[in-house]
């Protein structure tokens, strides 16, 4: 029962919430439904972590690695909603401007994605990674733009394709499971998979053709190079708290797929090939997202592209495999979710009080907005990689490993790109934090809604960045058990 | 033998050669209705296909996907189309890249290279060479005419021949799989085509066209 | 008795083209709602034209006055290859398929040096249209025979029905979907139909066929005329022949000949009327667009021939 909790509460908000004609009444009921489901999945999870993995039906099942991505839907979607309280006032252009249609098409959003994390059949993964496009393509599109329409086509249309690539390795993985001689019912089963996977006879051939597929069609929603060409589009056009859900979450709900079959693809043959392909993916963004880096324009392309960079280094975590390279991954999902809501916000800031978006037209940033100066500077200096932060502890895991497993060339990439990163974000954001301020109110403060989930983020970083909590860490290690 | 076996029979062993004759058509037409048609068609074989499947490996379940194959892809869907086309007051042309003459002989290269990719596979699973062909060929080609034409609808019909092509694979090699999943996939299918619909229209109402190749203001 | 049966296929594709001519052009009246002309009215406009009086233009030379003659001759030798109740035919052991087209050419190329020696701008118009429709559908032509040639292991169009005639009905086979489909769009495109064509236009501009005879009159223009009518109908057969050629008679009994015509003019009237459809519901295809057009049916040819390789039926 307590698995089908936050998907009702998600649902049944979602329907609700358009009803609710109000604008004001609407926020307010939808922050309350938003309680419901943060505080519904802290349920489930701590079930999980005392009880042990929780199925429901064929469906639905909770173990140790969905409870860990949950806790970053939760923490990430609580930011979000208590943010978009205080920007959606402030925005109010476009078809579905009001409230209602916004957050009952957000928390079908979150439905899916929680549905993705609980979905024991892979088959039912699948329905809820492309149902995760379909409830956010009208919220990329929000604001009728031409910039926005644009990017809603491109996102609704690489993606889609990409899923259906992902559907052909889910159909050769249930063909080669029901070829070993599975019960065709249970073929789609990942624990069924997981367990039978080792002891018949897997044809390795069928094995790595779905992997090819799978990485590729999962991997254009987690935005590997170069399956990420909506990316930027889809970050930079959408409203603030979308762009934040997205790259904050969405990303590693793909990723998470994505982890599910690199377990059985390992179970099955050996984990070399899906390894490689992990590494070549998540080298291929790193390079491409970092260069891309330093000639940006436009705030919140610049970090999308940063969260390209960013899933390519989980990626090249979870290739390069052992203890430290998976706790690396798994930590970095979070860390990085966390500073890079963060960085979304201020963005948000910045364009309300400015009107653009394009960097080279904002100066002085540090005196006329001290605050969001502020956040900025915190989430840069978090996003680089740099001490005291949290995402140097994951990526100083994954180097860790690089180096303990001898792969130099790895190793040396990882440096370089984010040395190349810090410097394009040094260029930028000293761009628009110095000189004489214009166009912009003088010292203009943060609204309550913005500046506590900013600080919250910032204590997360800095809390994390000291030592990680003992129970989060237990989180992560229950969540790398399973995928042994 | 009765009547209905030896028509399965037959289903069975030719509806790979009208599938090649559609895709070879999809790929010269010239109207937006003849696209949409020919989809139709191509989806009446394929649930030919399906209930032909079914009775002769005796599952119950493939009369309900052949039946929702059917229901869908053949009257729905193309009907949807249809009355998109006329509410959106688009030119009827089919914008292309390339001529009827090059988009044949490409269509033509790709049945040969879904034939060599088949065969190379063959080995692996035992099924019938040419229906695992015809569906190679049916994604290849949605994934041409998404990249081919400039018409925003037209990148949709695309769409829905690749997922023919995927439907027919997983058909021929597993006999499809469990219902609830296929139903599941049918819901995705049908919500996204309403997705896509609604922006089609959100397209011409910002832009004025429905013209894709000119959506390039982002760029970088 | 072959031998007679031979003679009687010939002389059924030779004085029944007429007919055949009637029979579509009543179809698509039918089709369009009209009454249309009677079936048997082309006999009659042939009877007429042989009355009338044989105008020469000045300028021409011994090609005009000899063109109608070599066209008639090649056509009634290409009537002469083509099987109709029986998988044999007078010509049919002489040459192959290549030969029969060429036959074709041969008759489309005193044609169009008629059309030009008669020294009007629109035989000369309709003449280059006719070269460069011929020129590409003799890609797609011989490539589909050429496809079902290397199936059926012969090169004689006798041996092709053979073998067409030995297999199962139901195993349908790509070569033959494809080089059906080839085929007809060539047969559209060497009897001047739509859409390559219309026949019953008298807008000159859009001439090809038309174009090519308007200086004709008399016998010369009923030889023209007749021998088009046998182009139609012996295609139409050879159609038949090498993709439907079911019924045809093995023995030379007079029952097994009578029902083998019989289903022949069943397929006939079925094919005529598929002709008549595609007539009536198809726009004439600008001239530029013809290319295209034929251009498909090259790519469909050469697909049926790669298929011979990959699909051992």
């Amino acid at each position: 029962m307590i698995l089908l909790l936050p998907l009702l509460i998600a649902l049944l908000g979602a329907f609700l919430l358009l009803g609710f004609q109000n604008p004001r009444v609407a926020t307010r009921f939808a922050l309350c439904v938003g309680g419901l489901e943060i505080a519904s999945l802290a349920a489930l999870v701590w079930r999980v972590h005392v009880d042990g993995a929780l199925q429901v039906g064929r469906y639905l099942r909770a173990d140790g690695l969905s409870s860990f991505f949950l806790v970053n839907i939760a923490f990430i979607s609580g930011l979000v909603l208590v943010y978009a309280s205080g920007y959606l006032p402030l925005a109010g252009k476009g078809r579905f401007s009001s409230p209602r249609w916004f957050y009952a098409l957000v928390f079908l959003f979150l439905f899916t994605m929680v549905s993705v994390c609980l979905s024991a059949n892979l088959g039912l993964l699948w329905i809820m990674m492309e149902g995760t496009t379909l409830a956010s393509a009208l919220l990329v599109g929000f604001y009728n733009t031409e910039g926005a329409v644009e990017a809603g086509w491109k996102y609704l249309m690489v993606c889609t394709v990409g899923i259906a690539f992902a559907l052909f390795g889910t159909i050769v993985l249930y063909l080669a499971a029901v070829k070993a001689g599975m019960n065709p019912a249970a073929a789609l089963d990942w624990v069924a998979l997981m367990d039978a996977v080792p002891r018949m006879g897997f044809d390795p051939h069928l094995v790595k053709l779905a992997f090819v597929f799978v990485i590729v069609g999962y991997g254009t929603k987690i935005g590997f190079v170069p399956m990420h060409s909506w990316l930027p589009d889809a970050h930079a056009e959408a409203p603030t708290p979308i762009s934040a859900l997205l790259s904050a979450v969405l990303l590693n709900c793909a990723m998470y797929a994505v982890m599910r079959y690199d377990a059985i693809v390992s179970h099955a043959t050996g984990p070399a090939f899906s390894h490689t392909l992990l590494l070549i993916f998540g080298g291929m963004s790193m390079v491409v997202a970092g260069l891309l880096i330093l000639v940006q324009r436009n705030l919140k392309r610049l970090l999308a592209y940063s969260s390209v960079e960013h899933m390519g280094i989980i990626a090249i975590g979870l290739g390069l495999g052992g203890p430290l390279g998976l706790f690396g991954a798994m930590l970095h999902t979070f860390n990085h979710s966390v500073a890079k809501s963060l960085l979304f916000f201020s963005a948000g800031n910045v364009r309300h009080n400015f009107g653009t978006l394009r960097m080279e037209s904002i100066t002085g940033m540090s005196r006329s907005l001290p605050q969001t100066s502020a956040a900025l500077v915190v989430g840069g200096l978090a996003i680089v990689g740099l001490p005291p932060f949290s995402l140097f502890i994951s990526e100083f895991a994954i180097l860790s490993e690089a180096f303990s497993q001898a792969r130099y060339f790895v190793a040396a990439l990882v440096l370089i790109v984010i040395s190349v990163v810090f410097g394009g974000f040094a260029y930028h954001f000293l761009h628009m934090l110095s000189g004489e301020p214009h166009g912009a109110p003088e010292n203009a403060k943060l609204i309550p809604s913005e500046y506590m989930v900013m600080g919250i983020a910032v204590l997360c970083l800095t809390f994390f960045g000291a030592r990680i909590p003992h129970l989060f860490g237990v989180f992560v290690q229950e969540a790398m058990v399973v995928l042994r | 033998m009765g009547l209905v076996e030896i028509a399965t029979g037959k289903v069975l062993s030719s509806f790979s050669v009208f599938l090649f004759l559609t895709v070879l058509l999809l790929v010269v037409a010239r109207r937006i209705s003849t696209s949409v048609l020919l989809f139709s068609v191509q989806s009446a074989i394929i649930a030919a296909g399906v209930f032909a499947t079914g009775f002769q490996e005796r599952l119950a379940e493939a009369y309900v996907v052949g039946a929702l194959v059917l229901l869908i892809k053949v009257i729905v869907i193309p009907r949807a189309f249809f009355s998109l086309v006329e509410r959106l007051k688009t030119s009827r042309d089919v914008k292309a890249w390339t001529t009827p003459t090059q988009s044949v002989f490409i269509a033509a290269a790709m049945i040969y290279l879904s034939y060599a990719a088949v065969h190379s596979y063959g080995q692996a699973v035992n099924v019938p060479e040419d229906s695992l062909a015809a569906a190679v060929a049916l994604i290849l080609t949605g994934a041409f005419l998404m990249v081919s034409r400039k018409k925003a609808l037209m990148q949709m019909l695309g769409l829905l021949v690749l997922e023919n092509g995927i439907f027919l694979a997983a058909l021929t090699t597993t006999f499809g799989m469990p219902l609830v999943i296929e139903i599941g996939i049918f819901f995705d299918i049908l919500i996204g085509l309403l997705l896509m619909g609604i922006f089609t229209f959100r397209i011409r109402e910002t832009f004025d066209h429905l013209d894709v190749s000119k959506l390039r203001r982002l760029r970088g | 008795m072959k031998m007679a049966i031979n003679v009687l296929q010939a002389l059924i594709l030779i004085l029944g083209a007429p007919l055949a001519r009637g029979v579509i052009g009543k179809l698509k009246a039918w089709i369009q709602r009209r009454q249309g002309a009677s079936i048997w009215r082309p006999y009659a406009d042939l009877a007429k034209l042989f009355r009338k009086e044989d105008l020469v233009p000045p300028s021409a030379s011994w090609v005009f006055r000899c063109a109608p003659i070599v066209l008639l001759g090649a056509t009634i030798a290409v009537a002469a290859f083509v099987p109709v109740v029986q998988p044999s035919a007078l010509l049919a052991s002489w040459g192959d398929f290549f030969l029969l087209v060429y036959l074709l050419a041969l008759g489309r190329f005193f044609l169009s040096l008629g059309a030009l020696d008669g020294g009007s701008a629109f035989g000369g118009m309709g003449a280059s249209r006719e070269a460069l429709v011929s020129t590409l559908a003799e890609a797609p032509f011989l490539l589909g025979l050429v496809a079902v040639s290397i199936l059926a292991a012969h090169a004689d169009i006798a041996g092709m029905v053979t073998w067409t005639l030995h297999q199962n009905f139901f195993n349908v086979s790509a070569v033959h979907i494809l080089a059906f489909t080839s085929l007809a769009m060539v047969v559209l495109a060497e009897t001047g139909r739509m859409p390559v064509d219309n026949p019953t236009t008298h807008l000159e501009l859009t001439m090809i066929h038309e174009g090519m005879v308007l200086e004709y009159s008399g016998p010369s223009l009923a030889l023209i005329e007749w021998a088009s009518a046998i182009k139609l109908h012996a295609l139409l057969a050879l159609l038949i022949a090498l993709f439907g050629p079911w019924g045809m008679a093995s023995s030379g009994s007079v029952e097994a000949i009578g029902l083998a015509l019989l289903l022949y003019c069943t397929k006939a009237a079925v094919l005529m009327l598929l002709l008549a459809v595609i007539e009536s519901g198809v726009a004439k295809l600008r001239m530029y667009l013809v290319p295209d057009f034929l251009g498909v049916a090259s790519a469909v040819s050469a697909l049926a021939v790669i298929f011979t390789m990959l699909v051992k039926r």
